[in-house]
């Protein structure tokens, strides 16, 4: 008798095999992890479990000897198979019980009243059962992360004392490394209990010292399952990233090692950001990678002044420029596309061409009046160039897809002819096409006085475009990487994964 | 992503969905109708109590009446209307007047000897001080618009009331004064001639000038506006300054037309002014804009002046149902726009959510 049982899963996306008859088996009372490179797989793994996909014909799974229906949500917490994602769902205004109890039903006095000595009785059991007892009286937000990450773990476990399978969604990733030790401690505490776990995580020490097995996906097929005493770190990393590591150049370019760096990137200091420092010369291209929670999705926010920084200074040409305000950014020759289109770059309610010159008006600006045509034969030559698929420079912004709003945003920063261009994750959803137009722009239009840097989580996209890639783990450039020499997709995740357990 | 992964491939239907939620550009009829139902209710209004009340309702002096009463609200309206453009809510408008107006009278009752064209002038830069000071409680303190600004009201209201000493206040003018607020040119009502000046400059400004750009850019989301590099500390503080500058002009233009102060002028004006431009900015082009507000604005007017006319002195509430009324349909209208681009937006993402996943899974679907 297995906690989980899973034979035969498959999903297809768009007739994009996604998983492709995975096999997936977690004994009773064990620490189970869950492997595998962004993109391998297993967050559509855990979403399928958790019934928020529904998987394609033919799998089959079984819990504790039940038949299990995947893909329904309400199945899946029947059989007591719970989740505890990475952003936990506390509210942190609420008391430990209020949080517990959410999602419950509270216990009553005479129908009407709620019962707290018992509702509190309640969340102490839960709480009981994951460790140490804490004051259920008070507020979640008085917690750290590893507290409240063992308060959503107590959460999610069942009212009665059946055993549970906990599925941990890349529980380490915001935790800072003293807490991590406490979360293993909860951890076993569950297993030892007679729960069972399966940990997503991409920390592979993390993974070796608290697990009991392993299963490892690669591109959506199962290429392992492991005792974890019979793997150390090398074979681990090994089995992840698979094959060989092949060389893969491009894009051969000429050294600027000897041009002084136009571009200082000193000390940048963040939350999960502690150390971050770049040189960039002209005509340069350089990555950052990283996995989440490495501090790479703070590289750019803090570059630009979107995000105001602990430390560390950004000099071009000399010229210091002032921390949190990207108009002093924009004004010392910096341009920028940010990550999270929506959030941060397009004006939803207005027109292509408004969306695309609004960053400089002054050359469509005769005697404080816009001249509209002129505008509009800017944005139409933009249109022509970028090949951006709009019925006009007056057609809506939200009449175009993603990945042509993202391509407006490119002609926004590109049209400043910046001395330094910021590029924070710029293929981020966007379709596979687009992807690669977007890269065709990027290496079309890197002039030789402009200094690129551009942050990723696609080592692909790095790997084509860069000349050179700094790697970061736990909040510091951990690898360099350069082209010619040793930059490819294979050695920028082996850098990753390797960093991330060092 | 290793090199011997197969470059995956978007499948035709994922971007035959995409094309179908954007490619649909003819707009509906009912769109069309709706941007200009303004002045399709104006026309209505005109046909129907012009066969109804012809003698009255037709006659030159209702309309000249018509347009001069609506004058001073119609100003409060553009008055709200600046910094809504840049998505701030300034509910102090209608204080902002009452205390312009207050300020004019007191000065004309206890310091007759001043020209009240100096007096006008030491309004507007008061006023100006008022909007700086809202300003300073939203960008420095951070305070929600639509707060700050009722408290700022409230303050006013009581600044009126200690300078009126709580009662009716008429200033004292020479008559010069009263003959610039009126007085006609060429039969046409000289406030109505102020606030035609004042909506082609405003005009202007917000739909010619990069200023007016800049605003409607905040105004669409204010993040992605700070970086793009626009000042939006520095149009905040732009907008909430102009509106209480033309606020107070509202009042100005009070004390020329009446000059009787008490202190439910100005809070008075607030909702049909409101009312105004939520139903404006369903017009024309769907945003906030001058002339939607205009003709909104005296669209519902001439329907409550036509209403009294024909159903005679008993339908004083009239006015306050029909504007709760245009309010009420005006946003509902424009919220079911809103709503539709929202479920054009969400085809979008799924589209490129199901993109992505085919692409590796690159980005988390949508919750």
């Amino acid at each position: 008798m297995n906690a989980l049982d899973i034979r035969g899963l498959s999903k297809t996306f768009s007739g994009h095999v996604v998983l492709h008859g995975v096999d997936l088996t977690v004994k009773v009372g064990e620490v189970h992890a869950l492997v595998g490179q962004n993109g391998s797989g297993k967050s559509t793994l855990i979403k399928i479990l958790a019934g928020y996909h529904s998987p394609d014909r033919g799998a089959t799974a079984t819990v504790l000897d039940q038949d299990l229906e995947l893909g329904s949500a309400s199945a899946a917490d029947r059989l007591n198979v719970r989740f505890v994602h990475q952003d936990l769902g506390l509210v942190n205004d609420l008391s430990i019980t209020e949080n517990i109890m959410l999602g419950r039903t509270y216990p009553k006095i005479a129908g009407v009243k709620i019962n707290w000595g018992k509702a509190k009785q309640i969340a102490r059991d839960c709480l009981a059962r994951t460790g140490p007892p804490i004051n259920v009286d008070r507020t979640v937000g008085e917690f750290g992360i590893a507290e409240r990450t063992r308060i959503a773990i107590a959460r999610a476990l069942p009212d009665n004392d059946d055993p549970a399978l906990i599925v941990l969604d890349e529980p380490t990733a915001a935790l800072p490394a003293r807490d991590v030790e406490a979360l293993f401690a909860t951890i076993r505490n569950l297993a030892a209990a007679g729960n069972s776990v399966i940990l997503v995580s991409h920390h592979l020490d993390e993974i070796l010292s608290v697990s009991d097995s392993i299963t490892v996906l690669r591109d959506g097929v199962k290429v392992a399952c492991v005792a974890t005493s019979e793997v150390d770190h090398d074979r681990l990393t090994t089995l992840i990233i698979g094959g060989s590591l092949v060389k893969n150049i491009e894009r051969p370019r000429v050294a600027t090692g000897e041009t002084p760096a136009t571009v200082q990137i000193t000390g940048l200091e963040g939350t999960a950001l502690l150390s971050f420092s770049a040189d960039l010369h002209p005509g340069e291209i350089v990555g950052v990678a990283g996995l989440t929670g490495s501090g790479r999705e703070e590289v750019a926010a803090l570059t630009i002044g979107r995000e105001p920084r602990s430390a560390g200074t950004v000099t071009i040409n000399g010229d210091t420029v002032d921390a949190g305000s990207p108009i002093a950014a924009m004004a010392a020759g910096m341009a920028w596309i940010c990550g999270e289109r929506a959030r941060f770059g397009v004006f939803s309610t207005m027109s292509v061409g408004t969306n695309l010159t609004i960053s400089d008006l002054a050359p469509h600006t005769v005697v404080g009046r816009l001249d509209h045509r002129s505008e509009r034969a800017e944005t139409a030559r933009w249109i022509d160039d970028l090949g951006i698929v709009a019925s006009g420079p007056d057609a809506a912004m939200t009449t175009l897809s993603g990945g042509n709003q993202q391509k407006v945003l490119v002609a926004r920063a590109l049209r400043l002819e910046p001395a330094f261009l910021v590029l924070d994750d710029p293929t981020a959803g966007i379709d596979v096409g687009a992807r690669e137009q977007v890269h065709g722009i990027i290496t079309d239009h890197a002039s030789a006085s402009m200094s690129v840097l551009i942050t990723s989580t696609d080592s692909d996209e790095l790997a084509r475009l860069c000349d050179r890639v700094l790697v970061m783990s736990r909040g510091r450039v951990v690898a360099e990487l350069r082209r010619g020499v040793d930059l490819d997709a294979p050695s920028i995740d082996h850098a990753q994964v390797a960093g991330a357990s060092a | 992503m290793s090199t011997d992964t197969t470059k995956p491939v978007v499948s035709p239907a994922a971007r035959r969905s995409l094309k179908s939620s954007s490619g649909a550009t003819s707009t509906p009829l009912s769109v069309t109708l709706g941007r200009y139902s303004a002045i399709i209710l104006w026309a209505g209004f005109t046909i129907l109590f012009g066969i109804l009340r012809p003698d009255t309702f037709l006659s030159s002096v209702t309309w000249r009446l018509t347009f001069s009463e609506g004058v001073v609200t119609a100003i409060v309206a553009l008055a709200f209307l600046v910094p809504l453009a840049a998505g701030v809510y300034d509910l102090s408008v209608g204080a902002t007047m009452g205390t312009g107006l207050v300020l004019m009278n007191w000065f004309g009752l206890n310091h007759p000897g001043l020209p009240p064209w100096q007096v006008a002038i030491g309004v507007l830069a008061f006023c100006a001080l008022i909007g700086f000071c809202s300003a300073v409680v939203i960008v420095k303190f951070r305070v929600q618009s639509l707060i700050a600004t009722l408290g700022v009201s409230q303050v006013l209201l009581a600044f009126q009331l200690f300078m009126a000493n709580n009662r009716q206040l008429t200033g004292a003018f020479e008559s010069s004064w009263l003959d610039l607020g009126n007085g006609q040119v060429l039969g046409i009502p000289v406030v109505a001639l102020y606030l035609l000046v004042l909506a082609v400059l405003m005009w202007f400004v917000l739909e010619h000038t990069p200023v007016g750009r800049r605003l409607f850019a905040v105004g669409s989301n204010p993040e992605a506006a700070r970086l793009a590099g626009l000042n939006v500390e520095r149009l905040t503080y732009g907008s909430l300054m102009t509106s209480a500058v033309i606020g107070g002009f509202a009042g100005i233009v009070f004390s020329m037309k009446v000059g009787t102060y008490n202190s439910s002028v100005g809070p008075g004006l607030l909702f049909p002014a409101l009312a105004a431009v939520f139903f404006g900015a369903s017009q024309f082009a769907r945003r906030p804009n001058v002339w939607g507000t205009l003709i909104a604005y005296f669209a519902l007017a001439f329907g409550v002046k036509g209403l009294q006319l024909t159903f005679g002195p008993g339908t004083f509430w009239i006015q306050p149902l029909f504007q709760g009324a245009a309010l009420l349909i005006a946003v509902a209208l424009a919220s079911r726009v809103v709503g539709q681009t929202r479920r054009s937006r969400q085809l979008q993402r799924e589209a490129a959510a199901d993109d992505a996943q085919a692409a590796g899974e690159a980005t988390p679907p949508p919750r």
